[in-house]
C-alpha cells in the first residue's frame, strides 16, 4: 500500500524512506528516478550529494512531504515514508518569510501549530538563542538581516516546529564564507538529537560531521552509499567530475596555473605597457552619496583582479560606477580616452555619457537579468548587431564562434531561460565578451555554482586573461583570490584599497 | 517607494484597531457616494482634507504634496460633466461643447466627491500598514489565512521586485537594448524587455515563498485552531475615533443644511 | 507493483496559486500606479484621448488568468492590483476596491462562460472588454455618466472598450506568451493523466 506521513510504520527505526521510486517532470525524456529505493534511518545525518540536475533536492523533497502533496509532481513508488514532525531549510534566504519582521515571521509558525499567545515570546526567544542569534528586539525587520542571519532565522522557525528530522537543502550555498560557517554552527547544535538529511554541494563545513554519504550519478542512481571517509577513498574521481567541492578540489586547478604560469613567464613582459583603465581620486556616488572611493589604481592587459570585502562594502558599486551606471567624480581613463565626470553635470553633458559597453564587457551577478533574446543564437549575435558594427555574415560567424568556444552547441534555438544554471552563466560571459573588449567585469560570477561551473567560468576568464584582456571579479571565493587572481583590490567602507602581497604573479605587478 | 507613505509622527488613527477602522471608513465611503447634495460635498471635501492634515500623520508639507494632486483630480473628475452633461438651463454652447445650469453643478459636485473620496482613502491608508489591515481581516472578518497570509507575503516580496527592475535598466543599458519597431509592436516590445524578467522571477520567488510556508505547517495539518500573535482589542481609542470621525462628517452635514453654499440638494438630473 | 501518488485534490486555489496571483498582480499594480500620469499625458490630444489607454487597468484580471488558468484568478487579480494602486496613497482611494471587484468579476464572467478552457487572444480581448463594460457599470452607479449626452457617453467607452480589448486582450496575450516561452509557467501547470502514464513506460 501506498502510505506517507507515517514514520513508525515502516519500522521503528526508519526516519524516512523510499521503495522503488519513479518520477519523470512532465514533459522531459528522461526519468529523474527510476526504481530508486532507500531509506534513512531516526538518528543518522545524511548528505545526499551528486552533479547539478541528479534530482537530490527532488528527492528532498519527497523524503520531506512536500512533493507531490504541496508540489505536483508525477512519481510512482510502492512506499513513501514521511517524518511525522519535519522541517526544511531552502537555499534562497530572500523566499523562506512571509512576514516582515523577525517576530511575526516566527508568529507564523506558532500560529500554524495553535500555540497559545503568552507562550510565544517565550519560544521564540528559546530558538533564536539555539541558531546563534541575539536580537535586542524580537520587532526588528527581517530585511535588516545579513543573508546568512535569514538562513538562520529560517533555522529557528524550523526548530518552533519541534521536528524529529531537518531537511536542508543547499542552506549555505548563497551565503558569504562567514555565513556559511555560522549557518553550519547553528546547524549541528540544533540537530542534537535529530535526524538530518543535507543536499549540498560544498563539503568543507559538513563533511566531517556527516555519517552517511549518498552518492548520485548523473542519472539518478546510487552509487556509492557509506561513510564519508570510504566515498571520499573511493569515488574521488567522480566527485571532481561532478562538480561537488570537495576538499582538495583546487589541487588540479593549482597544477593547471603552475603550468600556464611556466608558458607565461617565457612570453614577453607585460611591464612598461600602458594601462587599460586608470583612476584617480575617483568617487562613485548612488542618490547623491558617494559609496565608493579609490584614490588611485591601474588595470593592466593581463591582469586578473580580485575585488573582496564584506557584504556592503561597495564591490557592486564599484563596478557599477566603472561601468557609468552610477555617477562618478574624479579621473577616469579608459583605454587612453578620458571619460567627463557625471557627478554634478548637467542632465545634457549626463546624457552623453553613455556605459562603455565596446570597451568593457559586464557579467551581472545573475544572468536572466542580462538577457533580451529569445534564442540562445540571438542572445549572442544581440551586441554584435547594435551600432551598426559588422555585416549579418560575420554576426552569424561570430556566434557560431562563441557558440562552439563556450560549449552551447545544440542549445541555439533554446530559450535562454530555459538553460541549466552552468549553461545561463556561460552564454551570459559569451554575450557579455562577444565584441571583443578588452575589459571584463564579472559581478560574483561563481556565486552559488557547483565546482565544475565555477572551473568552467575561471578557465575562460583565464583564456581570455592570456589574450590579453584584463579581468575583474568580484568574489567571495576564497580559492579564486588565492590560486587565480594576479592582483587583489579590498573593498572596505566604501574604499578600494590593492593588498599587497596578493596574487601568485607578484612579479608581474605593475604601477603603483 | 512603499515608505513613501509612511507617517513621521504617531497620531491616534494610527493605533485604532484596522478592522474597527475599516467598518468606519466603508460607512464614511458610503455617506459620500450617496450624496447628492452639492454643499454636503463640498463640506466632506473640506473636513477629510483637514483631518487629513491633522490625523494623517505627515509634516504639513508632505501633506500640501499629497493634497496637491487633488486639483488635477478636481478637473478630471468634474470636466467631462460640465462640458458634456445633460441639462436644460443653457449657459453656453460651443460646437459640440454645451454648459448648461444643472451639469456645471453636477460636475462640481462629482469633483468635490472625488476630493472627498481621495482624502478618505489617503487618511486610511496613511495610517494603516497593510500588513496590519491584513492581520485584522483574518482576524476579525474571518478572512480565510491563506488570502491573508499571500497579500501580506506578497506585499513583502514587492520591493525586491523593484529592486530587479532597477537592475534590468542597468543592464539594458549596458547591453545596448534599443527598442526595434514603432507604434504597438514596438510599445509591446518595450514591456516585454522589463516584463519577462521581472514577472518570471516574481512567480518563481512567489511559488517558492508558497512551498516555505507550507513547509511550515501552513494550513498543512487542518482541524488544528489557528491563534495570532497580535491581540485584537476595541478600546477607548476605538471609541475616541469613532466620535471624531462621526462629528466631522455630522458637522459637514450640519454645515451644509445651516450655512448652504449654493443650496442644491439633488445633482442628478431629472427630465 | 507501483501506485500511482496523486495529490489529493483540493478544491480551488492552492497557496502557490494564490501567492502567484496576489505577487503579479502587485507587480502590475505598480504599473496601474505610474500608468496615472501616462493617461494625464494623453488628455491634452484630443478630447477623451485618455481613453485610449485605460485598457492597461484591466490587465491584471487577464493576464493572470492566461498564466494561471484556474476560476476566481481574475477578480483576485483586479482586487490585488487596485490594493498597491491604494497603498502607495492613490487619489482614487477606497473607490477603487468597488472598481476592482466589478470589473474583475467581469473579466471572470468570460472566463468562465468559456468554461475557463479558452485561453486565446480572442477571449483575452473579450475580457479585456467586458472590463471595461464593469468600469461603467460603476461610473453609472457614482458617476452619473447616463447624466452625459448621449454621444458623449457612447464615444467615450467606446474607445474605452476597444482600448481594452488592444491592451488587457493582445498585450496581455503577449506577455503571457513571452512568459510561457521561459518555461517558469511549468511550475503553475497541473501535472496531467499522460505526465502519470509515462511512468509505466522506460
Amino acid at each position: 500500500m501506498i502510505n506517507h506521513g507515517t514514520a513508525g510504520k515502516g519500522g521503528d527505526t526508519v526516519a524516512a524512506s523510499v521503495t522503488e521510486l519513479r518520477l519523470k517532470f512532465p514533459g522531459e525524456g528522461s526519468f529523474i528516478f527510476k526504481d530508486l529505493s532507500l531509506s534513512i534511518q531516526k538518528g543518522e545525518r545524511v548528505l545526499l550529494l551528486g552533479p547539478s540536475g541528479c534530482g537530490k533536492s527532488t528527492l528532498l523533497q519527497i523524503l520531506g512531504g512536500l512533493i507531490p502533496h504541496v508540489i505536483e509532481v508525477p512519481l510512482k513508488a510502492d512506499e513513501i515514508i514521511v517524518p511525522a514532525s519535519r522541517g526544511y531549510v531552502f537555499q534562497d534566504p530572500d523566499t523562506q518569510f512571509c512576514m516582515p519582521y523577525v517576530d511575526e515571521e516566527l508568529a507564523f509558525v506558532l500560529e500554524n501549530r495553535g500555540i497559545e499567545r503568552e507562550h510565544m515570546v517565550r519560544q521564540m526567544r528559546e530558538v533564536l538563542d539555539a541558531v546563534g542569534l541575539h536580537p535586542d528586539e524580537l520587532h526588528v525587520p527581517v530585511d535588516s538581516l545579513s543573508q546568512g542571519m535569514k538562513q538562520r532565522l529560517a533555522l529557528a522557525s524550523v526548530l518552533l516546529l519541534e521536528p524529529e528530522v531537518i531537511f536542508l537543502d543547499e542552506p549555505s550555498a548563497l551565503l558569504d564564507p562567514d555565513g556559511r560557517k555560522q549557518m553550519w554552527e547553528a546547524v549541528w547544535h540544533a540537530a542534537e538529537g535529530r535526524t538530518l538529511v543535507v543536499v549540498e554541494h560544498r563539503l568543507e563545513e559538513i563533511a566531517d560531521r556527516m555519517d552517511r554519504i549518498i552518492l548520485f550519478s548523473p542519472d539518478g542512481s546510487i552509487i556509492g552509499d557509506g561513510s564519508p571517509e570510504w566515498i571520499f577513498r573511493t569515488f574521488r574521481r567522480e566527485l571532481a567530475q561532478y562538480g561537488i567541492w570537495y576538499p582538495g578540489v583546487w589541487e588540479n586547478f593549482i597544477r593547471l596555473m603552475e603550468i600556464r604560469q611556466a608558458e607565461a613567464e617565457n612570453s614577453a613582459s607585460r611591464s612598461g605597457l600602458t594601462p587599460l583603465l586608470a583612476l584617480k581620486k575617483y568617487t562613485g556616488f548612488r542618490a547623491n552619496r558617494p559609496v565608493i572611493y579609490v584614490e588611485a589604481a591601474e588595470v593592466y592587459p593581463g591582469d586578473f583582479i580580485a575585488v573582496t570585502g564584506p557584504n556592503g562594502a561597495g564591490k557592486s558599486s564599484l563596478l557599477l560606477s566603472l561601468m557609468c551606471l552610477l555617477r562618478f567624480s574624479g579621473q577616469y581613463v579608459l583605454c587612453g580616452e578620458g571619460i567627463p565626470e557625471t557627478a554634478g553635470a548637467s542632465r545634457k553633458r549626463r546624457k552623453k555619457v553613455c556605459p562603455p559597453s565596446d570597451r568593457i564587457g559586464y557579467v551581472f551577478q545573475n544572468p536572466e537579468f542580462q538577457f533580451v533574446a529569445e534564442t540562445v543564437q540571438e542572445e549572442i549575435g544581440f551586441s554584435l548587431k547594435n551600432p551598426g558594427m559588422t555585416s549579418l555574415n560575420q554576426v552569424d560567424e561570430t556566434s557560431r564562434r562563441f557558440i562552439r568556444s563556450f560549449h552551447l552547441e545544440g542549445l541555439e534555438q533554446r530559450h535562454p531561460y530555459q538553460l541549466s544554471m552552468g549553461q545561463k552563466r556561460r552564454l551570459s560571459i559569451a554575450a557579455a565578451v562577444v565584441c571583443g573588449q578588452p575589459i571584463l567585469l564579472l559581478d560574483e560570477p561563481t556565486f552559488g555554482q557547483d565546482a565544475r561551473n565555477t572551473f568552467a567560468i575561471l578557465d575562460y576568464c583565464l583564456e581570455m586573461q592570456a589574450k590579453g584582456a584584463a579581468i575583474v571579479m568580484v568574489t567571495h571565493e576564497e580559492g579564486i583570490v588565492r590560486h587565480a587572481a594576479t592582483r587583489v583590490w579590498e573593498v572596505l567602507d566604501g574604499v578600494v584599497n590593492e593588498r599587497p602581497d596578493a596574487g601568485l604573479h607578484e612579479e608581474r605587478r605593475v604601477g603603483t | 517607494m512603499i515608505e513613501l507613505l509612511t507617517p513621521s509622527r504617531a497620531t491616534i488613527l494610527q493605533r485604532a484597531n484596522p478592522a474597527f477602522k475599516l467598518v468606519l471608513f466603508i460607512v464614511l465611503f458610503l455617506v459620500t457616494v450617496q450624496t447628492r447634495s452639492i454643499d454636503f460635498a463640498i463640506n466632506q471635501a473640506a473636513v477629510y482634507t483637514l483631518l487629513l492634515f491633522i490625523l494623517g500623520g505627515f509634516p504639513v508639507r508632505k501633506t500640501l504634496l499629497i493634497v496637491l494632486p487633488f486639483m488635477l483630480l478636481f478637473i478630471s473628475s468634474s470636466s467631462t460633466m460640465i462640458l458634456f452633461g445633460k441639462g436644460d438651463t443653457l449657459w453656453w454652447q460651443w460646437g459640440l461643447v454645451r454648459i448648461t445650469e444643472e451639469s456645471f453643478y453636477r460636475g462640481i459636485h462629482l469633483g468635490f466627491r472625488s476630493i472627498a473620496f481621495a482624502a478618505e482613502g489617503l487618511l486610511f491608508v496613511s495610517t494603516t500598514p497593510s500588513v496590519k489591515l491584513f492581520y485584522a481581516l483574518m482576524q476579525s472578518f474571518r478572512l480565510a489565512p491563506r488570502y491573508a497570509y499571500s497579500f501580506m507575503a506578497s506585499i513583502r516580496l514587492l520591493p525586491m521586485v523593484w529592486e530587479e527592475f532597477l537592475i534590468r535598466r542597468q543592464a539594458l543599458q549596458v547591453r545596448g537594448a534599443r527598442i526595434r519597431g514603432k507604434g504597438l509592436k514596438g510599445l509591446a516590445e518595450h514591456i516585454r524587455m522589463y516584463a519577462v524578467p521581472l514577472l518570471s522571477q516574481s512567480i518563481r520567488r512567489a511559488h517558492r515563498v508558497a512551498v516555505a510556508m507550507e513547509a511550515k505547517q501552513f494550513e498543512g495539518q487542518g482541524g488544528r485552531e489557528r491563534t495570532y500573535f497580535y491581540p485584537s482589542r476595541i478600546c477607548w481609542i476605538d471609541g475616541i475615533v469613532l466620535m471624531l470621525l462621526v462629528l466631522a462628517s455630522f458637522a459637514a452635514y450640519a454645515a451644509a443644511l445651516h450655512f448652504p453654499w449654493l443650496g442644491i440638494t439633488d445633482v442628478r438630473y431629472h427630465a | 507493483m507501483n501506485h500511482a501518488l496523486t495529490m489529493e485534490k483540493r478544491k480551488g486555489l492552492r497557496l502557490s496559486d494564490l501567492l502567484v496571483t496576489i505577487l503579479l498582480s502587485l507587480v502590475i499594480g505598480v504599473v496601474y500606479h505610474f500608468w496615472g500620469s501616462v493617461y494625464d499625458l494623453f488628455k491634452p490630444l484630443f478630447f477623451q484621448a485618455d481613453e485610449l489607454v485605460y485598457g492597461v487597468w484591466f490587465l491584471a484580471p487577464t493576464l493572470a488568468m492566461l498564466l494561471i488558468r484556474k476560476p476566481g484568478v481574475a477578480i483576485l487579480a483586479e482586487v490585488a492590483a487596485a490594493h498597491v494602486e491604494i497603498m502607495f496613497g492613490s487619489e482614487w482611494g477606497i473607490q477603487l476596491v468597488l472598481y476592482s471587484l466589478v470589473q474583475g468579476l467581469a473579466a471572470e464572467l468570460i472566463f468562465a462562460v468559456f468554461r475557463y478552457r479558452s485561453f486565446r487572444m480572442g477571449t483575452a480581448a473579450f475580457a479585456g472588454a467586458a472590463a471595461a463594460l464593469g468600469s461603467l457599470l460603476v461610473d453609472v452607479y457614482y458617476g452619473y455618466v447616463t447624466d452625459y449626452t448621449l454621444w458623449m457617453m457612447l464615444f467615450k467607452y467606446a474607445l474605452r472598450i476597444v482600448s481594452s480589448a488592444i491592451l488587457a486582450g493582445y498585450l496581455a496575450f503577449a506577455l503571457a506568451k513571452a512568459l510561457e516561452a521561459t518555461g517558469v509557467t511549468q511550475l503553475l501547470r497541473p501535472v496531467s493523466k499522460r505526465d502519470y502514464e509515462a511512468l509505466d513506460h522506460d
